[in-house]
């Protein structure tokens, strides 16, 4: 069984593999300028020269879905990559040290958490009046307590494993300790969450950016694009359907990627 | 006395390439002890597996890193005149539980470890058309030592000890009154007059309702208090087998020596 | 008068007292224990779970911190002193083997981890022998070693410390009898080649007898008798003594 879910995991990690080259090589791969505007093939169907069609201002819906997720899984990854550094570092100052700093800390947590992730957001996005680091800071200000509980909870189990004990009585400080044995066991657990929030924060920046509260145009989005071209989706289905499509599937294969590596870590024992 | 609950001929098992099981045959009468005695790794556990059907070693977590399944390659274990082996897992849970019991070194993991004790004495007493006598669990409670019953029904696994889980899943196996019940190092997390509470009741119901039990353990002096006969397992072969008195007194095996020599002693010899 | 009580003591506990609190509820996990270890003694404490001798253990290294009472290591006084500084003088084992190892690092790289000064491979080898244990073993992981190996390995380190005390805490109880015979023979071992002192915590009156000359009786946080091992199975005085010692005898052999 193991082996199997081994090889799933290695099916989807390709295709996240693939996805993300696809979008650090955009400008090899991306057939045409994702900005150049064509007054002669507006809103073309899809053909040779654009494979996925054009949009209302006749650009090429291939290029902008590659560039575009250039901006998205960006933004995702370095909003998660901060998330796991602020949440891990905070988990473990509340895991370690306990007392008035947790409390305080865990109770700020549980007040983000006591609304819908995605109400902050629009919320907070809103004041910061749009833009993609409007956006980044929306999400961000819940998305840390993800990894700060994960962390806090994994640090006081390790706390409690005799190693510990074993490494204190070895005259090991508590910042050698922290650095040798707590931060490096909390990874792993960590490194699982950070995958599952991909797709999660990749719905809310595209969502953000789809109620024009995440990049401004015409800077090529995911989101935005769905929401630029849902106008004339009548006409044009394929300007909707490419950049909806595409999110659908990179969501799904990174969450998918997610829950794959959880379960491997389970079956662990 | 003399009806067989239990038959097991000629049983070869493999994980991998390795082969756990060699020519394992034992049988177990009607009201009889039978303990299988061993070190960790001699099998003992796995052949608790084969007759649950689980085809998973019941615990051994040195087991759980190697990705294959348990094979079993030939033999045949009957059951009251029903062979077990190639029984559909629908077929084995009706079988587990009113018939077939099992106490797990580990019972902590078969419980629900967020759900409370009473719900889930009701939820499986019901499941095997038994009624929820709460005064008879408080009744069975006390008499294996548990001390306030009523309390202990309102909490959770979770909160509890092993030691006290322990006792619990021995209740269950006391309501539930199975004809043959496998008991897997059941008193080796136990204390050691807690160990001899659960040995006298486990005792009682062999005399009262004529119960068969396969018990294994390591630990002889154990086996000696409980069994009738004794079958010793090394590296997945019976190696002696025969009844209690006469096998710890006389054995014929240098290995069985070994093993009597390891036991700990309260008198010099 | 006994040969043991006349050795000088490395180690002494005067009136521990512990008491966890938990919102209102409270338990006193030890209540005035006093304890003795003379040196290359082997001083038994048994009582069942939740008797305290764990917190006992831990109070004694500094790894819980105590309500009153004082320790004393030979003379001088280690009160208040606190794990890192109580850990040149004694070693812990715990029940759990493959959890006082981190996962992650191989068997060498704890034990080097442990040690203070510099890496002395030849002293291992020598510790790794007398523990009866393949040196390859030292570059596998924890999760790739047998309880009883691990538990051996954790010796090692122990020893390899530096301290002369060790506190055993349940430490042969997760392992089957095999195994434990193979501890109880490298812990006498130690008591003729090296003139450690140990104090062993276990649940098993029966193991104690084998491993130690004294053995004090905990139940409920207080110690209920005290004396030589012999006197103490032969001729127990308090009530719960003589229950421990019955159900022993029961599952001995």
């Amino acid at each position: 069984m193991r082996r199997r879910l081994k090889t799933r995991i290695l099916i989807t990690g390709a295709a996240a593999g693939i996805i993300l080259l696809a979008v650090i090589f955009a400008g090899v791969i991306a057939p045409n300028d994702p900005y150049t505007t064509n007054a002669l093939a507006i809103r073309k169907a899809p053909c040779a020269d654009y494979p996925f069609g054009t949009d209302n201002l006749g650009r090429c819906v291939l290029s902008r879905v590659l560039y575009g997720g250039r901006t998205t899984i960006a933004a995702t990854f370095f909003l998660v990559f901060l998330s796991f550094l602020a949440g891990t570092f905070i988990g473990m100052i509340c895991g370690t040290c306990g007392g008035w700093a947790d409390r305080l800390l865990m109770r700020i947590a549980d007040i983000l958490l006591s609304f819908p992730q995605m109400v902050v957001a629009i919320a907070v996005a809103g004041i910061l009046n749009g833009g993609m680091k409007g956006a980044m800071i929306a999400l961000g200000i819940t998305m840390w307590v993800s990894f700060a509980r994960l962390a806090r909870s994994h640090t006081m189990s390790i706390r409690q494993e005799a190693y510990i004990s074993s490494a204190i009585l070895a005259g090991k400080s508590r910042l050698n300790i922290i650095c040798t044995h707590i931060f490096p066991n909390l990874l792993a657990p960590l490194f699982t969450n950070a995958l599952t929030q991909v797709g999660t924060t990749m719905i809310g920046l595209s969502g953000l950016s789809f109620l024009g509260l995440g990049v401004i145009p015409p800077t090529a989005e995911w989101g935005s694009m769905i929401s630029e071209a849902r106008a004339y989706i009548q006409i044009a289905p394929w300007a909707v359907l490419a950049p909806a499509a595409v999110t659908i599937l990179t969501i799904v294969v990174f969450n998918y990627l997610g829950d794959l590596v959880m379960e491997y870590r389970e079956t662990q024992g | 006395m003399n009806e067989t609950v239990l038959q097991i001929r000629d049983l070869n098992a493999f994980y991998g390439q390795e082969q756990v099981l060699t020519g394992v045959s034992l049988s177990l009468k009607k009201g009889e002890v039978l303990c299988v005695a061993g070190e960790s790794g001699s099998g003992k556990s796995t052949l608790l597996g084969v007759i649950c059907g689980d085809h998973q070693p019941v615990s051994g977590a040195e087991r759980t890193d190697r990705s294959s399944l348990l094979r079993i390659e030939s033999g045949e274990v009957i059951f009251q005149g029903e062979e077990l082996i190639g029984k559909r897992p629908s077929q084995m849970r009706k079988l587990m539980g009113t018939r077939i019991g099992l106490i797990p070194q580990n019972p902590a993991g078969s419980f629900n470890p967020v759900r409370r004790l009473d719900a889930q004495f009701k939820e499986t007493l019901k499941s095997h058309g038994i009624g929820f006598d709460r005064g008879e669990i408080m009744r069975v409670f006390t008499s294996i030592g548990l001390s306030d019953p009523e309390k202990l029904l309102e909490s959770r696994p979770y909160e509890l000890s092993g030691g006290t889980n322990q006792r619990i899943a021995i209740a269950f196996a006391m309501l539930l009154a199975p004809t043959l019940l496998l008991c897997d190092e059941v008193t080796s997390a136990l204390d050691v007059t807690t160990a001899i509470t659960v040995i006298d009741e486990l005792l009682k119901l062999k005399k009262e309702r004529e119960m068969s039990m396969l018990f294994v353990t390591h630990h002889l002096g154990i086996a000696r208090e409980i069994a009738d006969r004794i079958a010793i397992m090394h590296c997945g072969r019976i190696v002696e087998e025969g009844p209690a008195g006469e096998l710890l007194t006389h054995p014929s095996q240098e290995y069985t020596r070994k093993l009597l020599n390891d036991v700990p002693r309260m008198t010099e010899r | 008068m006994n040969p043991v009580r006349r050795k000088k003591s490395v180690l002494r506990a005067e009136h521990l007292s512990k008491r966890f609190t938990d919102g209102k509820r409270y338990t006193d996990a030890l209540s005035d224990v006093s304890l003795s270890l003379g040196e290359g003694e082997f001083l038994g404490v048994v009582g069942e779970s939740g008797s305290g001798k764990s917190t006992l253990l831990r109070a004694i290294s500094g790894l819980v911190s105590i309500d009153a009472g004082e320790i004393l290591c030979g003379t001088e006084r280690m009160t208040g002193r606190g794990p890192r500084e109580m850990g040149h003088k004694l070693q812990m084992i715990f029940q759990d083997a493959k959890s006082s190892f981190d996962p992650r690092f191989s068997m060498e790289r704890s034990i080097r981890e442990s040690g203070r000064g510099e890496w002395d491979p030849a002293q291992v080898r020598s510790l790794i022998d007398l523990a009866g244990l393949d040196p390859g073993l030292l570059s596998r992981k924890p999760t790739a070693l047998s309880g009883g190996q691990c538990q051996r390995m954790a010796i090692v380190r122990a020893l390899y410390s530096g301290a002369g005390i060790l506190l055993c805490d349940e430490i042969t109880s997760a392992l089957d009898v095999s195994s434990q015979a193979q501890i109880v023979a490298i812990l006498r071992k130690l008591k003729a080649q090296r003139g450690l002192s140990v104090l062993f915590v276990s649940h098993d009156i029966a193991l104690v007898r084998v491993v130690c000359d004294r053995v004090l009786v905990m139940k409920e946080g207080h110690v209920v008798e005290e004396g030589l091992i012999a006197d103490v199975v032969d001729d127990p005085q308090d009530p719960y003594t003589r229950e421990l010692i019955a159900s022993a005898r029961r599952q001995s052999l």
